[in-house]
């Protein structure tokens, strides 16, 4: 079956795929380290690196089985063929080495350990049904009104968010720290430019414990706002939030008819 | 053996989903009609006393009516796409064939046809399954869809009977209109086919369109204020194209994996050669209709934004946005197995060896699309990975998850799949003729069609520049315009290269431009207006979606030009494919109903509990958002009696044929 008996097409796929792993790994943590200042690494999640070296097996095995040829060179190292000592120590460590490694993976992934689970955790919950409908109602008002309703909400939003949500709304406030899930940054463009201000509205007025049951857990320290300030002031605090992060809510998109 | 096995999964799979999906019948109507039961053979004549009254809800024999529709609909739906989807490539195989003169086109044509005509029963059969499940589990519900349908539910109908007559007109004239004219009039058969067997299909799209925006009612009083509004409902237009598109992708890939199993079972080298050009004709079918596919539905996801920003946010931010990352994975397996069978169908071609180098190449940027189109936006964490992170958002998904990525690698992939199958059109290919020599007809087609692509993409750019939009947005626009003007100019100066003779050039150019503004600047820039300005991110997507169809179109027909009439280096040894590659066309298989399963999932799930959304609640006992498993479960059992049931028709298909050869 194999024609060239020397191919090492199985030994470079396995250095590759080494390779793969070191990169997600080892290195990195180290480059997001040296990339967003820390002062310690930033691990690739479990899941992460699990789906990604799925992919790089899979990815090796398409590649070396694209022809009769590739796929007779990668599996010559195994097959039995000449007197080469090397391929042979090769194949009994690959005897060996296979079963180890699965029993291995069964072990690690039964074994009792004290980490906690992984969380699988739904970024935007469900808006309930009475929030679709409302407009901002400063939405329409005049360009003075409208400045004046952002400065208010400013200064709403330093007197209430700021101390978790912090002063420019990147989340670093001063108690940002003491908490397991630290506050949303909102100049992050994925977060509340993401969502309608309907959306931000029912999370403010609603907050932690206005959270619907499904889908938990959800981890939400925020209080629920309704009690403590009104829809107006909600609704300034939204046009004044926007702008300190310095993005835009999601928009309506016109429906033709 | 493997029959016991096949029983044994069945039985299991049937336990499962019934066990999980038992329900109390709601309202307080069956309940007064079970406590009169109880009250034991006595009240026998008081029983039948009981006054009629209207039931809201059923359940089938203990199973949740929910469930049982669920399922029900989804099988007539995937037997519904099939038998939508082969007529409409049957007849260009058919067309083909006669105006080539290519006995083997025909034949082609007409052993899909006696598929078809098998797979037709079952789906009417299917379809009147589903119909009484709806009036028995739901009759209040649909006693007001009804109300609503009906004048449109006798047009049903009378498309049905006239897809019937044309089914099988065109099926059994085959052989009595072969010659002359005959071919033509039965080629105008199967497209009168097709008309009753789309317009069916719309008809029933405006029914579930509806369930999601309702128009044309009272949506407090549900009076019927329009019908054809009701009809016409905003997002009846996108669900027609994205079904459209997808069921020929459905069925391109089913028919693959027809001939992948008829292939491994053949006996005979003609045989092999004939499965294995007709796996190749269904891989190309369905790849071809598979590349437009993410645009549609990226059509459909904006149009359901903009019918409701709920449905739209728990679509792709909230609880449904799990179940898009199996879809992520569902088709970067139909991009890669696609591709793995186009370079394993290389082998029997003499003279691809040039290109197999290509190959690596093209599956590390395969994978690395794969990697960020399935990477979320938030990752599963554990509590340790949270705190050292110490973020809402780790940096690869930071920079991986969100719309700007996946759309620069969707169309990545997309641009790789189509450099696979140019690799593999040009395998067999050696000296070319020079454009020249092609005559006014070529010549007249490029001017048409860079024409055309240059005046879709103006068209588009003067839309850009009239959006009414504030102030400070509106320069964000203008990048993309600039973008639409350079591809404009490749455009222009491909056509001006091929016209020099050089055509290679001109579809290198075309691709250097492409990925370097849709790939790569606007996934750069996707994250500037993302945080910008926000509102003009739905244009990138359309600019860069338009850039990639132009280059697609105009490197397409260059393509034909380059290669017609061109010497063959040494032919296709049909037959010639390891089984590796027929497995990958049963993968394709298998991954396409399980999509078409878990997007159906989707679309109707995304309506919570509610029939009519906004209008009427399902108040049902069944009425809940599946979790992930409980979907997993059904949607699995759905894709497992598609494949069985799929399986038997066609066998039923073969049998009619073993006995004449006999």
């Amino acid at each position: 079956m194999a024609k060239n008996k020397n191919s090492y097409s199985m030994i470079m796929v396995i250095v590759s795929v080494l390779i793969v792993f070191a990169i997600i790994k080892v290195i990195a943590p180290y480059v997001f380290m040296i990339l967003l200042a820390k002062d310690h690494t930033m691990p690739t999640p479990s899941t992460l690196l699990l789906w990604y070296m799925v992919l790089a097996v899979l990815a090796s095995l398409v590649y070396v089985s694209t022809s009769d040829l590739k796929w007779a060179n990668f599996l010559s190292f195994i097959l039995p063929a000449g007197d080469d000592k090397f391929k042979a120590l090769f194949q009994k460590m690959m005897v060996i080495a296979f079963p180890l490694l699965v029993g291995w993976f069964v072990y690690s992934g039964t074994v009792p350990g004290t980490a906690s689970p992984v969380e699988l955790r739904i970024q935007h919950p469900t808006l309930l049904q009475e929030f679709e409908k409302l407009e901002n109602p400063f939405a329409n008002a005049d360009e003075a009104t409208k400045r004046k309703c952002i400065e208010e909400g400013k200064h709403l939003y330093q007197q209430n968010c700021r101390p978790c949500h912090g002063s420019k709304a990147d989340g670093n406030g001063p108690f940002a720290n003491a908490f397991r899930l630290r506050p949303i940054n909102f100049t992050d463009p994925g977060t509340i430019a993401t969502v309608v201000e309907n959306f931000a509205f029912w999370r403010i007025k609603e907050g932690g414990p206005g959270l619907p049951a499904v889908s938990t857990p959800w981890d939400s320290a925020m209080p629920a706002w309704k009690d403590v300030l009104t829809d107006t002031q909600i609704w300034k605090i939204i046009m004044g939030e926007y702008v300190t992060a310095g993005v835009q809510s999601r928009q309506r998109e016109e429906m033709e008819h | 053996m493997k029959i016991v096995f096949a029983l044994f999964l069945a039985i299991f799979f049937v336990a499962l989903a019934v066990n999980s999906g038992i329900a109390n019948e709601s309202g307080g109507e069956s309940d007064a009609v079970e406590a009169s039961v109880d009250t034991g053979e006595t009240a026998e004549e008081e029983e039948k006393s009981v006054p009629f009254e209207v039931v809201e809800y059923r359940n089938f024999f203990g199973i949740d009516g929910r469930l049982l529709v669920w399922i029900v609909s989804q099988l007539h739906l995937m037997f519904a796409a099939f038998v939508l989807a082969v007529p409409l490539f049957v007849v260009i195989i058919e067309m083909i064939g006669a105006k080539t003169n290519q006995i083997k086109f025909d034949n082609l044509a007409y052993e899909l046809t006696k598929l078809l005509s098998t797979a037709f029963a079952t789906t009417a059969a299917l379809g009147g399954l589903l119909a009484f499940a709806l009036y028995g589990c739901y009759p209040g519900f649909m006693r007001y869809m009804t109300d609503v349908f009906h004048p449109y539910m006798y047009v049903y109908a009378l498309c049905f009977f006239g897809e019937v007559f044309f089914l099988y007109a065109y099926y059994y004239s085959w052989n009595l209109l072969n010659k002359g004219m005959g071919k033509w009039v039965h080629i105008f058969l199967g497209v009168m086919l097709n008309v009753f067997g789309t317009t069916l299909m719309m008809l029933a799209n405006s029914w579930a369109t509806f369930m999601m925006a309702p128009a044309g009612i009272d949506m407090k009083t549900g009076a019927i204020l329009s019908r054809s509004a009701a009809f016409f409902n905003f997002l009846w237009m996108p669900v027609n194209i994205h079904r459209i598109i997808a069921n020929v992708a459905f069925g391109g890939f089913v028919v693959g994996a027809y001939a992948a199993v008829k292939f491994m079972g053949a006996k005979t080298e003609e045989d092999k050669a004939h499965y294995d050009w007709m796996g190749y004709i269904g891989n190309f079918i369905g790849l071809a209709a598979f590349i437009p596919l993410p645009f549609a539905g990226y059509y459909l996801g904006r149009e359901i934004y903009s019918a409701s920003p709920v449905m739209g946010n728990i679509m792709m931010g909230g609880a449904f946005s799990w179940t898009f990352i199996i879809q992520a994975i569902l088709i970067g397996m139909l991009f890669v197995g696609g591709n793995y069978y186009l370079w394993n169908g290389m082998g029997r071609i003499k003279g691809a060896e040039r290109y197999t180098p290509y190959i690596k190449y093209i599956n590390i940027v395969i994978f690395f699309c794969f990697a960020v189109w399935l990477t979320p936006h938030n990752l599963p964490l554990s509590g340790e990975e949270r705190a050292l992170i110490g973020e809402q958002y780790h940096p690869f998904s930071k920079f991986f998850g969100v719309m700007a990525a996946k759309n620069a690698v969707v169309n990545l992939l997309i641009l790789s799949t189509f450099f696979s199958f140019l690799l593999y059109k040009r395998a067999n290919k050696g000296e070319t003729k020079p454009f020249k020599s092609h005559g006014n007809t070529a010549r007249v087609t490029m001017i048409i069609t860079v024409g055309l692509t240059v005046m879709y993409l103006i068209w588009y750019a003067m839309g850009l520049k009239g959006q009414d939009l504030d102030a400070a947005v509106k320069p964000y626009l203008s990048p993309l315009l600039k973008c639409i003007t350079i591809q404009i100019i490749a455009l222009i100066g491909a056509l001006f290269l091929t016209f020099a003779n050089k055509g290679k050039l001109a579809q290198t150019l075309l691709f250097v431009v492409t990925v370097s503004i849709s790939v790569v600047y606007f996934w750069y820039y996707g994250f500037v207006v993302m945080e910008k300005a926000n509102m003009v991110l739905r244009f990138l997507s359309v600019t860069q979606v338009s850039i990639v169809i132009s280059t697609l179109i105009v490197n397409t027909v260059i393509d034909v030009f380059l290669f017609k009439d061109a010497k063959e280096v040494g032919g296709i040894q049909w037959g010639k494919i390891p089984n590796r590659a027929q497995y990958a066309l049963l993968l394709l298989c298998v991954a396409i109903v399980t999509l078409m399963g878990l997007m159906g999932f989707i679309r109707s799930g995304l309506r919570m509990n509610w029939h009519i959304y906004g209008y009427m609640q399902d108040k049902s006992a069944g009425a809940f958002t599946p979790s992930i498993a409980y979907m997993g479960w059904v949607v699995s059992l759905i894709v497992f009696l598609f494949l069985f049931m799929v399986a038997a028709v066609f066998w039923l298909a073969g049998l009619a044929g073993k006995k004449k050869s006999v």
